[in-house]
């Protein structure tokens, strides 16, 4: 026992030494022990030589009221404790820490009776007003933000660890402090700030102000708003989602935009320089400049003509439109591709006007699962676009079924035709998987010649029928089962399906039909009927929206029965008859979808 | 209580519980270890009170840095006597001499401001002339003169921390 | 001169003992001594029996409170300055790290070490007549430990923080009639932010630690009125007591508890205590069976105490307490846990928010602290795990095992939305 007490009671003395000598061991204390020896060398009169030896190694700080930080009100930057030559000329070619900060006319440096004076001075800003970092650290890791809960780790210059390595070997260079310029230059044309001011541009030429919100810049509401969202997000989340948006957000809905390096960069340091209100605005300031965003008509469109040539309608126009609206970062016109929507080439053979227009005020009218915004545009710039797209009635030119398969299908079907094509992801319903015999050796060949012929009302399948002729349709068909499909039609036995609902529809019928409904199909189709149910996500293909009002009045009674009772091959959608469910029970729920569906009085 | 000591440990450990059955050996060998737990609780104890005062200590503060630029010498001409309020601080410069004067009254800290005649107290009428002496009124001392020193890239420089001798002044 | 030496003794009334007399004197007049008994039962020191999980966890409140204490010199219970100053301990604060260290580790360890001490005292059957009420007391005080530990957990403002305080005060809420009102009293607003910052401050370092030292106190106070730690009825033989003072009638409120095991046996009592109502003390039936407390309690407590601080400076020194980013009410974290004591609570409030957080945690409250006036057979008290007690233990060991089961899944078994995933 004593001698265990005598043990502990050493250890207690021993951790406590080591704890207390640690205290007095610092970095900075070197740094500026070494900054003190080479400046006294340097000295040229004693007054600075009595001054430089009267100091003692101690933390020297910047209370900066003016900008808030990250964590709080005041900013405390310590930096100048290893940086301790920051402002003295004679260390311009040191190493760091010991180096003095740069002098530059860009920054607003003036060199005046022979030494450079500088405009933002560190004893007004401090450092991490610019540089981001943690200001109080006193140790490398700490003060430069590189463990991985710190918000602001030091722009363009400290990778936190956890970051993907090929996303931050990109984020090096002193152009990403550009972010932080722009906090309080705010001008878009503001000299100092160009890669922000491209990212601003491109923010506008890609689309993102369609569904992105930014207070005083845009107004799109599909996706999250973006006007704080530099203070919210590292550089490191930024590109990574510009890369691929789902790597972060396993179900979102954000297109994965073609973009090069250059301009992820670009829009990256626009998106850094988020950070709602930035100091140079007064709360009133910023009021009034968001009242002045009323219109939707992004920056990147104004100063063109489209707001000075008043109604023209002239398809010239329509086509300029179209580039500056960005509606090619996602459609495909022509050789270009955005790779994420439809292809527009045939619009004037596949969509009349009417359509068209519908389709621009609100997508979902058309295609309810649409991923496009609604971009509210003026109405003359729409009726332009439309007017350009109604030309695009050159036929597609003629030539082998395989190799229309691969102008006009594998885009969205793929090339191998299981259904993932290029932009099927971003399509609501997904495009049918070719490859799933089960489905398509059930369905007789006439079902599919109509759903080429004339397409499939609201979803994204256009009526090709318009487009080519009868043969080429029957040829794609026949390349279709060729290629994709290994096995012969397979005759069904005669189904017992009426051509009509017996039930007759009403009030009554279709309360019926919900209760049935709520009971049995909601864990796919879901609550609502949307198709958005709790295992909807991991069926493949999804559940029906059954609220998808040009799909369902386009379906005869005779197809809904037929799914309901007999279920879809190759789909989760099982033989209900199966189940017990008898036909004037279905007929009830028949006629509480078509109730869902009814259009509005 | 009261019994006799030698019936207490009929059977107890012999060696860890007291005095009684120590042999000749074992009498050093426990006060040793007394002795070490002794130094270890003491040492522990001492090292402990010193680090409360090391940590009581602030490393930095979180008001007016104590050591802070001034501007350029050229922003004090000749013959200027500009008290900077917030600093406490009145700068001096007489040609080519700068002086950096405290204006915290030496009697109770009150404020001092610049007058004709010097400095003058507004709380209880001490009086100082322009070198800061006391010339009237309850103040003990002079008011104190900080270093002033002239930083690598031309601005002026005063330390609170470094008081000098009354008329020592820097050349610019 | 004499003054040293009369400054010394008006201090320390005694030498240092040499004899018998003088280590019970010690102890007598010692003011700090003064708690414990001049003698102490042999079995009280084993360290196989209590583990000293007791002391341990007074030493780690004794730390608690001194680090405490100094962290609040330079803390600041403010939204906007609270992180600030963590990264400042972090920094600029001589000692910072380590104390904040020892503050975040001893707590954490006083909760885990509370609890031992609880399961202690239950395997051993300690909680029997007459200690019924010191086990309520007992049981109080682990709450009281949990509560102090859940409101420290806001102090840094860290993600971490404001989201498992989010996640902790939401379980409260859904306690019936009363839970949206002690979660709106506790928090001062509809969310967590500045009042609650506040609130939790002021409970942190006042209130609950107030509160929790006077039920040490009573505590400590009634281990020695209950007659020390408790031991076996029958530990040894029992040979003839070598001073007979008096023998006072068994008092009424024993004969029906004890039965007649007690009153046959021949006790020894002091007859002050024939004067005070209540159960009496049969101070050290067997002479052989007890020690001086000077030095040998003395020195088990001073170890126990070294021990304890070289443990928490040990592990401070190694591994620094968590601090993620500042608080962001519009990210949080995914999962959202809560602190890990609480993390067994989350994982039943996943499967049934009322049951879970409220209905089960309330029932097995309200079983522990009933539990000494259900079970008075007195046998198998003073042994771990007594064969007479298997029904009780095993019960209790379910208890037990099921919570730290669901809160090892909790803490390593859960991850995104609440996912089960594994840790390995």
């Amino acid at each position: 026992m004593r001698v265990a007490l005598a043990v502990v009671s050493l250890l207690v003395l021993i951790v406590g030494g080591v704890v207390v000598f640690d205290q007095f061991e610092s970095r900075w204390q070197d740094h500026q022990a070494a900054y003190f020896h080479q400046a006294l060398a340097q000295a040229k009169t004693d007054a600075e030589r009595a001054a430089l030896e009267s100091r003692q190694p101690k933390i020297e700080q910047t209370i900066v009221t003016a900008f808030a930080g990250p964590g709080g009100e005041t900013r405390i930057d310590r930096c100048q404790s290893c940086h301790i030559a920051v402002d003295d000329p004679r260390f311009a070619s040191s190493k760091q820490p010991l180096a003095t900060h740069p002098y530059s006319e860009a920054m607003g440096d003036i060199f005046r009776n022979g030494r450079w004076e500088r405009r933002h001075k560190f004893t007004d800003f401090g450092c991490t007003v610019c540089h981001d970092g943690q200001g109080r650290g006193l140790d490398t890791a700490d003060a430069h933000g590189e463990g991985e809960f710190w918000p602001a780790p030091m722009l363009g210059s400290t990778i936190q660890t956890g970051w993907d390595k090929e996303i931050a070997s990109h984020l090096h260079g002193k152009e990403f402090l550009q972010a932080n310029c722009a906090q309080c230059h705010t001008a878009k044309d503001f000299a100092g700030t160009p890669i922000v001011a491209r990212g601003r541009e491109l923010f506008f030429k890609t689309g993102c102000f369609g569904c992105h919100r930014i207070e005083g810049l845009s107004t799109g509401t599909l996706g999250p708003e973006l006007t704080e969202v530099g203070k919210e997000r590292k550089l490191d989340y930024l590109w990574g989602h510009l890369v691929n948006p789902r790597a972060y957000t396993p179900t979102s809905i954000m297109p994965q935009f073609k973009l090069s390096d250059d301009d992820k960069k670009a829009l990256v340091i626009f998106l850094k320089s988020r950070r709602g209100s930035n100091p140079a605005e007064s709360p009133t300031e910023a009021f009034r400049l968001n009242a002045a965003v009323t219109s939707a008509v992004p920056e990147s469109v104004i100063p063109s003509e489209a707001m000075t040539a008043a109604a023209e309608t002239s398809t010239p126009r329509g086509e300029k439109l179209i580039q500056q609206y960005a509606c090619l970062s996602c459609h495909k016109l022509d050789a270009r591709d955005g790779g994420i929507s439809p292809d527009l080439s045939y619009e004037g053979l596949l969509h009349d006007g009417p359509w068209l227009m519908d389709h621009f005020h609100n997508p979902r009218s058309r295609v309810p699962d649409s991923n496009m915004p609604a971009f509210g545009l003026p109405e003359n710039d729409f009726q332009a676009m439309a007017a350009y797209l109604l030309t695009r009635t050159a036929p597609p030119p003629a030539a082998t079924p395989a190799e229309t398969y691969k102008s006009l299908c594998a885009r969205c079907h793929g090339d191998k035709g299981d259904g993932r094509g290029i932009n099927a992801i971003y399509i609501d319903p997904a495009p049918r998987d070719l490859t799933k015999t089960e489905f398509m050796v059930s369905k007789p060949e006439a079902r599919f010649l109509a759903s080429i012929t004339l397409g499939v009302p609201g979803t994204s399948m256009p009526a090709w029928g318009k487009a080519l002729s009868g043969d080429q349709i029957k040829g794609v068909l026949d390349y279709v089962f060729q290629t994709y499909v290994h096995e012969p039609r397979r005759q069904l036995k005669p189904r017992k399906v009426p051509e009509q609902n017996p039930v007759p529809m009403s009030a009554a019928s279709a309360a019926r039909g919900e209760a049935i409904f709520l009971q049995r199909c909601t864990g796919c189709h879901g609550r609502k009927a949307d198709g958005h149910g709790p295992n909807s996500m991991d069926i493949s293909p999804r559940p029906r929206n059954l609220r998808n009002s040009a799909f369902i009045r386009n379906a005869p009674d005779r197809r809904l029965f037929e799914s309901i009772l007999y279920g879809v091959e190759g789909t989760a959608m099982p033989s209900w008859m199966d189940y017990g469910l008898a036909q004037n029970e279905v007929g009830d729920i028949v006629n509480y979808i078509r109730s869902l569906n009814e259009p509005a009085k | 209580m009261g019994a006799a000591p030698s019936t207490n440990e009929p059977a107890g450990p012999p060696a860890q519980q007291h005095g009684d059955h120590d042999t000749a050996r074992q009498i050093p060998r426990r006060n040793f270890l007394a002795w070490l737990s002794g130094a270890g609780v003491v040492g522990s104890l001492v090292a402990g009170v010193f680090s409360t005062f090391v940590f009581m200590k602030p490393r930095v503060t979180y008001g007016q840095p104590n050591r802070f630029l001034i501007g350029h010498p050229e922003e004090f001409p000749s013959g200027a006597r500009v008290a900077i309020d917030t600093k406490r601080v009145c700068i001096v410069r007489e040609g080519n001499k700068v002086a950096a004067i405290s204006t915290t009254c030496t009697h109770l800290g009150c404020i001092v401001a610049p007058s004709q005649t010097g400095f003058q107290c507004p709380c209880h009428g001490s009086q100082f002339d322009v070198d800061g002496n006391v010339t009237g009124g309850p103040a003990p001392k002079a008011l104190a003169w900080f270093q002033v020193s002239l930083t690598p890239s031309g601005e002026l420089e005063v330390d609170k921390d470094n008081e000098i001798q009354t008329g020592t002044y820097l050349s610019v | 001169m004499d003054l040293p030496s009369n400054v010394w003794k008006s201090v320390f009334r005694n030498p240092l003992p040499s004899s018998d007399r003088g280590r019970a004197a010690t102890s007598f007049t010692n003011f700090f001594l003064h708690i414990q008994p001049v003698r102490v039962s042999r079995q009280a020191l084993r360290p196989t029996y209590t583990m000293g999980l007791g002391l341990i966890s007074f030493f780690l409140f004794v730390i608690l409170t001194v680090t405490g204490v100094l962290l609040m010199f330079y803390y600041v219970p403010s939204t906007t300055q609270a992180y600030d100053r963590m990264l400042d301990l972090r920094s600029s604060v001589a000692f910072g790290v380590i104390l904040r260290n020892m503050h975040r580790w001893a707590a954490h360890a006083m909760v885990a070490v509370v609890f031992l001490h609880m399961c202690r005292v239950f395997f051993t059957g300690s909680y029997k007549p007459p200690r019924e009420f010191n086990w309520v007391i007992g049981v109080s005080l682990f709450l009281l430990t949990l509560l102090s530990s859940f409101t420290g957990y806001l102090l840094p403002w860290d993600q971490l923080a404001f989201w498992a305080i989010t996640v902790g005060t939401s379980i409260a809420g859904y306690a019936p009639f009363v839970g949206k009102t002690i979660k709106f009293m506790l928090l001062g607003d509809a969310t967590v932010g500045q009042e609650a910052l506040l609130r939790f401050y002021v409970l942190h370092v006042v209130v609950l630690p107030a509160v929790l030292t006077i039920f040490v106190a009573v505590h400590f106070w009634r281990i020695r009125k209950d007659g020390g730690l408790a031991k076996p009825e029958e530990a040894e033989p029992a040979p003839k007591p070598t001073v007979q003072v008096e023998v006072l009638e068994p008092a009424p409120v024993l004969a029906g508890a004890a039965g007649s095991a007690v009153s046959a046996e021949p006790a020894r009592r002091f007859s002050i205590q024939g004067l005070v109502r209540g159960p009496f003390v049969k101070v050290g039936k067997l002479e052989e069976d007890t020690v001086f407390s000077w030095p040998n309690l003395l020195i088990a407590e001073l170890f126990v105490l070294l021990l304890t601080i070289a443990g928490v400076l040990l592990v401070s020194w190694v591994f620094n307490a968590p601090l993620e980013q500042p608080v962001n009410v519009m990210h949080p974290p995914n999962p959202a846990k809560a602190p890990w004591y609480f993390l067994g609570l989350q994982e039943q409030v996943s499967y049934s928010a009322f049951w879970g957080g409220i209905g089960i945690p309330g029932i097995e409250l309200l079983l522990l602290v009933l539990l000494p006036y259900f079970d008075r057979g007195k046998a198998g008290v003073g042994r771990w795990f007594a064969r007479q007690r298997i029904l009780a233990n095993s019960i209790f060991l379910l208890f037990v095992v099921t919570n730290v089961i669901l809160i090892v899944i909790g803490t390593f078994f859960r991850g995104a939305n609440w996912q089960f995933v594994s840790p390995f």
